[in-house]
């Protein structure tokens, strides 16, 4: 059978404009038209190319700013290309901005029919699938409230209902689930996969790594505006993830304002340039102290052990504590307590002594990076370097666990 | 099957007239309209009367005013002033809300299977249903005021709404793509909409103008589409047509600019993130 989706040598261009372009009327007569033109293009997207069959699940990763959210409204059409073209057969279904378009003050039932016919449904379709989208959202008793009394799960809800049951034959998703609770969104993905096995041909972009893995056929990886990779799910994740390890130390750095570039050295040798990662002193060991396993509120030490191989003069260390999906818990580093670690030229530990280390019980991470005097590289950095557990007889929710009592006053 | 090819430039060949398309734009169109009306009227305990006590209350406004302090020597004057009202709010609320139509409707515009060209069609559409919801009052205002209505002329009302409706539309699409660039769009056509009101005789009678200011009159197509009108419904003369197949013309050259127009704007609009 014929491809559902083919994308070839698809390119799009954004213009940037003057920042004072003028916007209003008045400001255009007044100031000239000329500022009106763009003063530089830069492409989005570049060179993309790929097809997807019936039936087949293709999944888009890639950082933010990518061109993942760019690429699935120009296969939906939304948009002009400036290179290439896109090819679709048959109805476009899209799980994006989901229920952007609801209006607050019209029921849920009213909503559903007006976003279904925007879907492509005809009247007599609404009417026939209307009961089975509401049973599906679970909101049968609240179907005709006014939708500003929804919860935004219950608004996701009645939105992916509408989405999955107009019929597409290619799916468009992106980043979906943040819909409803978990047991719902298995319940969307049964749904998802019962569209793919009668036929459908879906593009999922996702941040998750893994649920691309599980669900996704081929992967496709974009990096700046480009394929970085296409093919089976299991290389191409694994290709990504092994790239955003090292990349990681760009979100803590790019919150000091510093020019940390980030290290992509396995993917892409050529742009090694000796300016991140120059392990002219690199780590060689960590030590908690008293264990990797901790109670909530006790007292850490932690020892980093380097080792230059030239000397150093003021290397700044950092340490954070992260979690297993990447959000940083504490963060510091030896400038910002002014500590001078002088000259480096043997081999040495750093010390950090933690008086109380008040997080909630779970598992954590240690991250640990030793970054130029100006900030302006890094010598070395480790992402997950360590586990730490930290064990806690109060609750598990959240990050912090402080000291505190109850008072009745 | 259906089958949408993109070109550069963004074009798609898809078969415009599949009977399919179209019955389901005429749903989508109808449910975009009912959306509007009921939006009106959920929160208010008049709802859709409001359509009904708008011109009415201009209208007094207007009879008080012209009638009693004035004495402006009009026959049958709420019967022409009421015919002029309903008219010209059907044409301003097309135009000022469709002024939005982009800009306020980006959700809509964003999802795959949304023809956005539809937006200010639909706007005139609800525009329309308010006038048609007021027509029986009109009717009594013209019977209780026995006018020279003139049932054979009645069969030119419909194509005088449809040249009104292609009218509107066209200059909705040129507004919203405008306002798409310029924000002030909206703002400003208000102010333009307001002047346009006090020269299109709404309340008094072209032929009152002096004569030098004629030729100004006769470019606004609004004084011609009323005047058309009030010739049926109250004089029960034939109106002009010269004027009325020249404005035709002018729409349906506008209309297909203004649709290309618009297609780019939004384009571009739902574009910038």
């Amino acid at each position: 059978m014929a491809k559902a989706i083919i994308v070839e040598s698809l390119g799009k261009r954004f213009k940037r404009y003057h920042a004072d372009r003028p916007n209003t009327i008045m400001a255009a007569v007044l100031g000239g038209f000329k500022r009106l033109k763009s003063v530089d293009v830069f492409w989005a997207l570049r060179n993309i190319s790929f097809a997807v069959e019936p039936g087949e699940m293709l999944g888009v990763i890639g950082s933010n700013g990518a061109g993942k959210s760019t690429l699935l409204h120009l296969v939906g059409g939304i948009g002009q290309l400036d290179e290439g073209s896109v090819e679709v057969h048959g109805k476009i279904g899209a799980l994006l901005d989901l229920g952007a378009s609801f209006h607050p003050d019209l029921t849920g039932r009213e909503n559903a029919f007006v976003s279904a016919s925007i879907g492509g449904l005809s009247r007599r379709e609404v009417k026939r699938h209307l009961p089975e989208i509401i049973n599906f959202a679970e909101l049968e008793s609240f179907i005709d409230n006014p939708i500003r009394t929804y919860s935004t799960g219950m608004k996701m809800r009645l939105a992916f209902a509408v989405a999955i049951h107009t019929n597409p034959s290619v799916l468009l998703i992106d980043e979906f689930l943040s819909v409803g609770d978990m047991r719902f969104q298995s319940k969307c993905l049964d749904k998802i996969r019962e569209l793919q096995i009668g036929g459908c041909a879906v593009l999922f972009v996702s941040h998750n790594i893994n649920q691309v893995k599980s669900l996704c056929d081929t992967v496709l990886w974009l990096k700046s505006g480009a394929i970085a990779a296409i093919g089976p799910a299991e290389d191409v994740t694994q290709q990504y993830a092994e790239y955003m390890r090292e990349n990681a130390a760009e979100s803590p750095t790019s919150e000091r304002q510093t020019q940390v570039v980030p290290s992509s050295q396995s993917l892409a040798p050529q742009a090694k340039q000796g300016n991140f990662q120059s392990k002219d002193i690199v780590i060689e060991s960590i030590r908690l102290i008293p264990g990797f396993e901790i109670e909530s509120g006790q007292s850490m030490t932690l020892e980093i052990g380097y080792l230059p191989l030239k000397p150093i003069h003021n290397a700044h260390f950092g340490i954070s504590i992260s979690q297993s999906n990447g959000n940083i818990c504490f963060d510091t580093h030896t400038a910002q307590a002014n500590f001078k670690t002088g000259t480096l030229q043997e081999p040495g530990t750093i010390r950090l002594v933690i008086e109380r280390l008040d997080l909630a019980g779970g598992q954590y991470f240690i991250d640990v990076g030793i970054y130029e005097a100006t900030w302006s590289f890094m010598y070395d950095y480790y992402w997950h370097m360590h586990e730490l557990i930290i064990n806690s007889s109060a609750s598990k929710k959240g990050i912090l666990n402080p000291p505190l009592v109850w008072q009745k006053v | 099957m259906m089958q949408r090819k993109y070109r550069r430039r963004g074009r798609y060949r898809k078969k415009i007239f599949d009977k399919r398309v179209v019955s389901q734009r005429f749903d989508l169109l109808r449910e975009l309209v009912g959306r509007d009306l009921k939006v009106m009227y959920k929160r208010s305990v008049l709802g859709i009367a409001w359509t009904l006590i708008n011109p009415v209350l201009q209208l007094i406004v207007f009879v008080l005013v012209f009638k009693f302090v004035l004495s402006i020597d009009t026959p049958n004057y709420p019967s022409f002033v009421f015919t002029g009202l309903l008219v010209w709010n059907w044409f301003h609320t097309s135009l000022f809300q469709s002024a939005m139509a982009i800009v306020a409707n980006r959700a809509l515009i964003r999802q795959p299977n949304f023809p956005p060209a539809i937006l200010p069609v639909s706007t005139v559409t609800t525009g329309w249903i308010h006038l048609i919801f007021a027509m029986p009052v009109l009717l009594g205002f013209l019977l209780l005021e026995s006018t020279q209505i003139h049932p054979l002329f009645l069969f030119i009302i419909p194509l005088l709404m449809a040249l009104q409706f292609i009218l509107s539309t066209s200059l909705g699409y040129l507004l919203a793509s405008l306002n798409v660039m310029f924000r002030d769009t909206q703002h400003t056509i208000g102010v333009i909409l307001q002047l346009l009101f006090y020269l299109t005789g709404v309340f008094y009678e072209i032929k009152n103008v002096p004569e030098k200011y004629e030729l100004l009159y006769n470019m606004n197509p609004m004084v011609h589409i009323i005047g058309a009108y009030r010739s049926i419904l109250i004089t029960g003369t034939l109106p002009s047509p010269t004027p009325l197949i020249i404005i035709a013309i002018l729409s349906l050259i506008l209309l297909p600019l203004g649709y290309t127009f618009f297609c780019n704007q939004s384009t571009r609009f739902v574009e910038e993130l």
